[in-house]
């Protein structure tokens, strides 16, 4: 499809730049489509996979990893891509990233981070920053802002990244490798959300953000490039890990149990409490 | 003839051990039994005990009444249980077992050699000999299981209460292995979960299974995230399942919607405890039926199993994939502590070949919610071809595509609904044992199939006809499913493991039947054969 036919997102939002990228890097992929599958959560930027030629599983708010997780492990010989919002990845998602990251599968973590709630309207969302006023924080947000780049680097994930969606050339590269990368890879992706987010405009993130001029590689360091935020934003690849090895799922598909398999079942003891 | 042993002690003390080793051996010798275990949640410390029911029969189940030979590892074992010991029963006091054990560091030095040590002394009482042991012990046990002979000569214990070996190539199982080997017979290759108590040892299993067979278990992070992992995984064209008990299964529920809407095949096994909340972990109820039976917001259909033996957990644990995958739905295999613990044996033959999944292949014209008559459409999964495969939670088109046509929503929904009434045909019905024209039929679905089953059995001996009917399939319930047995102009009692008369309420719903009597135990353990005898005996002298 040429995704610009009936989108459900506003005039001007920073999805449809990250679309055109996405749509562009998966035409050039080494990769045919039919093995590429994207599972989403819920909000704006889950509905992304329904604007691309890809397959998709488009499951529940905040559940995008453990399905990426479970077709990863059943089946890798597909190129499982993981796409949501910031509410859904790091807020209701939150538990899931964490262990995904630990699991180690070669899955890519694509997020639209528009530091907001854009589907409900407006909310705080974890990445917020502090002090934004809103329809449920009057008082304006009274939490400190969770950084997934940071905590990805923190958790040891092997490829961190931000992206921003108002520098076509530099996103795309960025997806492309973070989907090429064997392991874990996060791509966070600055979204502009010309709706509800009247802070963290175009405008605001251009006159912050900074590219990395090659990845980190020394984990601490890492951490402290990725612990800026505010009147410098680095973006590109902040730590990569080539060494790092990541977990191949076992052979299954078209697999089958055989006779003695099914034999050797019956002497199996269970030495254990429930 | 039967001998009823029990062996008590704190966790850690052994008794399961015994308990492990008594019916690993039972089994090479051929004998008919029934095992079990009602143990704290605890790992160490408490208070454990372990029944084992041995005969020259079939059995099911516990008999209830008073115990043939007690072991009291503990004090508290022996304030517990020595007086249920029937006249001239056999009690073997927690100093016989230190003399059990100081043998086994002098003479072995190992003190778990005790084990086997008292596990032969019960195969002496039985009528065990030194040559039949010889020949079925594994060799590295032996001179352990010979000691314990040794101490039943000089107690005086050997050949008090003999029984036959009768039983022919008996299989040995638990509730739980019997759902990991009919979850792998019915082509199960993944599984995920987050462990819970009666759970666990169905992870435990698949686990192993794992090991050695093109199948695969991850833990997940909860519960929410392990259903949701199993809906990846097949998707991606893997028979999936997950295991949890009631508490974890709340967590799930999202996960069954989903299915429900996405149209994902999914087996979940849900292994009761009793409630609310975390309960007691390790004791039995069969309080979640409603639970089940609502779980998920939003309408779709669903299959609810519930077996009552070995043989019908696997064969239904099998069937689940099979069903779930030609209507795409969530099936449930609803089963207890009670059956998860217990041990038993099955002569049936167990199915050797594994079923799978047939994968279509299809065009770029493929549309994963293709309309048709009975609602079902076909079913592949992605990379096969250049037919995309795309699933979405909001309603959708038939391409999968997120819809808002309210039209097309009516079409979908009654898509589901349609799938809903094609399964009707493939209703499990239940089983009628004993007399078929009695007026009174005993009612049960589940574990408790083979208690109530020997309570029939009890009665039938003093000339009272009654008939068990037991349900396998709890849910749908059709009226084609007990049209053969004309229940309407019956006395109807209802049997169950929990203090509402939960499946009682659904049948009336279902099939606008009343069981005027309700059978009732929700203290956490389960019914025994004597107890139903009793209660079902009185009810129909009309002492109730
Ligand atoms: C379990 C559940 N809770 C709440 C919602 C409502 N909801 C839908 S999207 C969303 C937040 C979306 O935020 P984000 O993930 O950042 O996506 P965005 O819309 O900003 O792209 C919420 C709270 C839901 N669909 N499911
Ligand atoms: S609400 Fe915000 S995120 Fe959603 S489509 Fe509009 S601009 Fe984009
Ligand atoms: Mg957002």
């Amino acid at each position: 499809m040429n995704g610009r036919g009936d989108m459900a997102w506003c005039p001007g939002c920073g999805n449809f730049a990250i679309r055109d990228v996405l749509e562009e890097v998966l035409k050039e992929l080494p990769i045919p489509a039919q093995n590429v599958v994207f599972t989403s959560g819920i909000g704006q930027a889950a509905k992304m996979p329904h604007y691309l030629h890809v397959n998709y599983f488009n499951g529940l708010h905040g559940r995008s990893l453990p399905v990426a997780a479970g077709i990863k492990l059943a089946r890798p010989d597909l190129t499982v891509i993981a796409y949501s919002g910031d509410g859904c990845m790091y807020g209701e998602g939150g538990n899931h990233f964490i262990h995904t990251i630990r699991r180690r599968l070669d899955i890519t973590i694509l997020t639209s981070n528009n530091q907001v709630y854009a589907l409900t309207k407006g909310q705080s969302s974890p990445t917020s920053d502090p002090a934004v006023k809103n329809a449920l924080d009057p008082q304006g947000n009274q939490n400190i802002p969770l950084n997934p780049v940071l905590l990805a680097v923190t958790m040891g994930a092997p490829f961190v990244a931000r992206g921003f969606a108002g520098d076509h050339d530099h996103l795309k590269e960025l997806i492309k490798e973070a989907i090429l990368f064997k392991g874990t890879a996060l791509l966070d992706i600055l979204q502009p959300c010309v709706s509800f987010n009247k802070i963290n405009t175009y405008q605001w993130y251009r006159q912050r953000v900074f590219k990395m001029e090659k990845p980190l590689t020394d984990r601490c360091e890492a951490m402290k490039t990725a612990d800026l935020w505010g009147d410098k934003i680095p973006i590109g690849i902040i730590y990569l890990n080539k060494e790092a090895e990541s977990r191949e799922g076992k052979e299954l598909f078209r697999q089958q149990a055989t006779e003695n398999d099914i034999a050797g079942l019956l002497d199996m003891t269970c030495v254990m409490m429930r | 003839m039967e001998f009823n042993v029990l062996i008590g002690g704190e966790a850690g003390q052994g008794a399961f051990s015994v308990e492990l080793e008594l019916t690993e051996i039972l089994t090479r010798l051929n004998y008919y039994f029934f095992a079990t275990k009602n143990y704290m949640s605890r790992v160490r410390g408490g208070h454990n005990f372990h029944m084992i029911r041995i005969a020259d029969h079939p059995v099911h189940a516990l008999r209830g009444g008073q115990w043939d030979m007690v072991i009291a590892l503990d004090a508290e074992a022996e304030s517990r249980h020595k007086q249920n010991i029937r006249d001239k029963g056999i009690y073997l006091a927690p100093a016989s077992a230190r003399e059990i054990e100081k043998e086994a560091r002098d003479r072995f030095r190992d003190v778990r050699a005790a084990n086997n040590i008292l596990v032969g002394i019960v195969l002496s009482v039985i009528g065990v000999s030194r040559q039949i042991l010889a020949e079925a012990a594994k060799p590295e046990n032996l001179e352990h299981l010979t000691a314990g002979l040794e101490f039943a000569q000089r107690w005086n214990l050997a050949e008090t209460c003999p029984v036959s070996p009768k039983a022919v190539c008996p299989c040995k199982l638990d509730g739980n292995q019997a759902i990991a080997l009919g979850a792998i017979i019915g082509g199960c290759q993944f599984m995920a979960g987050y462990p819970m108590t009666p759970a666990t040892s169905i992870m435990h299993y698949f686990a192993t299974a794992a090991q050695r067979m093109p199948v695969h278990f991850e833990q997940a992070e909860d519960e929410i995230s392990a259903i949701n992992m199993a809906l990846g995984a097949s998707y991606a064209g893997i028979r999936s399942m997950t295991a949890t008990s009631g508490g974890g299964f709340a967590l799930m529920q999202e996960g069954v919607s989903l299915s429900g809407m996405t149209e994902t095949p999914i087996v979940i096994a849900v292994s009761q405890r009793p409630g609310p909340a975390t309960g007691l972990p390790t004791r039995t109820e069969q309080g979640d039926l409603n639970f089940v039976l609502q779980a998920g917001h939003g309408e779709f259909p669903r299959i609810i199993f519930a077996p009552g033996s070995i043989d019908e957990t696997i064969m239904l644990a099998a069937k689940s994939f099979e069903l779930a995958d030609r209507y795409q739905i969530p099936v449930f295999l609803l089963t207890d502590q009670y059956l998860a613990d217990s041990v038993q044996l099955t002569d049936e033959k167990i199915p050797a070949a594994a079923q799978s999944r047939e994968h279509l292949i299809f065009d770029n014209t493929y549309r994963r919610y293709r309309l048709t008559a009975d609602g079902i459409s076909p079913l592949t999964c992605p990379g096969l071809s250049d037919a995309l495969v795309k699933v979405d939670s909001d309603e959708h088109d038939e391409e999968g595509k997120i819809t808002e046509d309210l039209t097309l929503r009516t079409r979908m929904v009654e898509k589901r609904r349609g799938k809903g009434e094609r399964l009707l045909i493939d209703a499990v019905p239940p089983a009628l044992y004993g007399y078929k024209d009695a007026g009174t039929v005993i009612i049960c679905w589940g574990s408790n199939k083979l208690i109530v089953k020997e309570a029939q059995e009890m009665l039938a001996r003093e000339g009272i006809e009654t008939a068990v009917l037991h349900f396998g399939q709890v849910y749908p319930l059709t009226a084609d499913m007990i049209a053969p047995w004309g229940l309407a102009s019956k006395k109807l009692i209802c049997v169950e493991n929990n203090a509402e008369g939960q499946f009682a309420s659904l049948m009336k719903r279902e099939l606008g039947l009343d069981a005027t009597h309700r059978l009732l135990k929700y203290n956490g353990e389960c019914f025994t054969v004597e107890e139903l005898y009793q209660n079902i005996k009185q009810l129909l002298s009309g002492r109730s």
